[in-house]
C-alpha cells in the first residue's frame, strides 16, 4: 500500500467582502506559509482568530492545505 | 490606500521575521496586539530558516501608496 509523508502546510484564512452586482458574495483569501506540518487544528485556529482579531474584515473560513508526498 | 500592520519576531537565530496583516483596525489596540502576538509565539505553529518563533520584537503599519505615471 502506498504511504504519504505531509512536506508543507499553509494556513489560509478566508474573509468575507460583502455581494457583487449580482449578489453573489465575495471572499478574499490571505495565505500564510511555513506552517509546521507538526501544527495541530486547534492551534492554526487559535492564531487563525487572533489574526482576525486584528482586522476589519469578518473572517469566514480558515483553512490548512497539505502538500503530501505519496510513496510506496 | 492599502495599508499592513506588520508583526515582527526574532527566531532562535535571532534575526527578525515578520507576519502581515491586511486592513488592520486602526488604531491599533496595544493590548490586543500584545496577545495576539504572544498567542503566535506561544502556539509556536510557524517556522523560519533561522528556527522557530521565540520573541516578540515589534510591530509597525505599514502603507503603500501606488501612482501611476503616464507614459509620453
Amino acid at each position: 500500500m502506498a504511504n504519504q509523508v505531509i512536506l508543507d502546510s499553509n494556513l489560509s484564512l478566508i474573509y468575507d467582502m460583502g455581494m457583487d452586482i449580482n449578489g453573489k458574495p465575495i471572499s478574499k483569501r490571505k495565505s500564510y506559509n511555513n506552517v509546521k506540518t507538526s501544527a495541530t487544528p486547534d492551534q492554526l485556529l487559535q492564531v487563525a482568530q487572533a489574526i482576525a482579531s486584528l482586522q476589519t474584515e469578518t473572517l469566514t473560513l480558515v483553512e490548512r492545505s497539505d502538500t503530501h508526498q505519496l510513496t510506496v | 490606500m492599502a495599508k499592513t500592520l506588520e508583526l515582527q519576531f526574532l527566531n532562535t537565530e535571532g534575526k527578525s521575521v515578520k507576519i502581515n496583516i491586511d486592513s488592520p483596525i486602526e488604531p491599533v489596540d496595544t493590548a490586543a496586539l500584545n496577545t495576539v502576538m504572544d498567542t503566535i509565539v506561544s502556539a509556536n505553529i510557524f517556522f523560519s530558516t533561522g528556527g522557530d518563533f521565540v520573541s516578540k520584537k515589534g510591530a509597525r503599519i505599514v502603507e503603500r501608496n501606488v501612482a501611476d505615471v503616464v507614459l509620453s
